[in-house]
């Protein structure tokens, strides 16, 4: 954020991510105390093979300003 | 199966017009095996029309539900209260399903989310070919399974025609010769002379030429031991 109203927009971003590899590699981020952005929302998959256009569909809908599937 | 595929979202939309309470009706059966409407494509469908709705600003309320089959009533029947909560049906059924919800509510506006295409079957993931013009007197026994009817782009009983090139119809070369099909399979199974045997010219009675068709079964029918 740098204060400039041009670049005050922070979209929130949903994250699909595999429990496997993207989601365990976000834990490990927390573990060392590394930040990224309060507007990046994570939901761990058991693979994101799961994800479906349904979902991420659901997600823009309800919201999101972009969707991030990880895996 | 029925093939069909979905309309454009924007066709979605001008069917929709100005009405609020959307239901979105999918069909469980030909069209979710051909990937048009089953209960996936109901869900992509209904969020579609309400993120378009909400760009556009118009307000909308869209909720989406799938029936075994929309071709019979007990299934439609099953959901005849979300149908009377709304102002307008979008079936994702064929256009048997459409005709069925139109039939059965009939003061529900009801519009057609996908266009029928034809009778076919996968022939790879994605690719769907039509096998069968459903032309109601059945010719596959003389042509050893391969239905010039519905494969040949003139319906001929005695081919092939003059424009079948290397085994592919003039009218377009992804198209392949259906008669140039049924001799190559012939030949393997050693019946050719099948095809000495010249075919008279067709009876379209039994098919579209015949007018709208019926099927009617006395052993069947609840109403026939009544009467």
């Amino acid at each position: 954020m740098t204060g400039n109203d041009e670049f005050a927009f922070e979209p929130t971003i949903v994250a699909f991510c595999c429990h496997h590899c993207a989601y365990a590699a976000a834990d490990l981020a927390g573990s060392l105390r590394l930040n990224y952005p309060e507007s990046l929302r994570i939901i761990g998959l058991p693979c994101t093979g799961k994800v479906d256009v349904v979902h991420i569909l659901k997600a823009l809908e309800d919201g999101a300003d972009g969707v991030m599937v990880a895996g | 199966m029925i093939i069909a595929e979905q309309k454009p979202l924007d066709e979605i939309m001008g069917l929709l017009g100005s009405d609020e309470r959307v239901l979105v009706v999918g069909c469980g059966t030909c069209v979710t095996v051909c990937f048009a409407g089953g209960a996936r494509e109901a869900a992509i469908v209904a969020a579609s029309v309400r993120m378009t709705s909400k760009l556009n600003s118009v307000p909308r309320e869209v909720t989406d539900v799938t029936v075994q089959r929309q071709c019979e009533w007990e299934y439609l029947d099953e959901i005849k209260e979300q149908i009377s909560d709304a102002d307008i049906i979008l079936s994702l059924g064929c256009g048997i399903g459409v005709q069925a919800i139109a039939e059965r509510f009939p003061d529900k506006w009801v519009v057609p989310g996908l266009n029928t295409t034809f009778l076919g079957m996968p022939t790879e993931q994605g690719v769907w070919i039509e096998r069968c013009a459903a032309c109601g007197d059945c010719v596959l026994g003389i042509t050893g399974g391969i239905c010039p009817i519905a494969r040949c782009s003139k319906s001929l009983l005695n081919g092939p025609c003059g424009g079948s090139e290397d085994g592919h119809c003039e009218i377009n070369p992804d198209i392949d010769c259906a008669w140039q099909l049924i001799y190559d399979r012939l030949s393997r199974l050693g019946r050719l002379d099948a095809l000495l045997e010249l075919q008279p010219p067709k009876n379209w009675s039994t098919s579209r030429d015949g007018g709208p068709r019926k099927i009617t079964r006395d052993d069947l029918r609840l109403a026939a031991e009544e009467e």
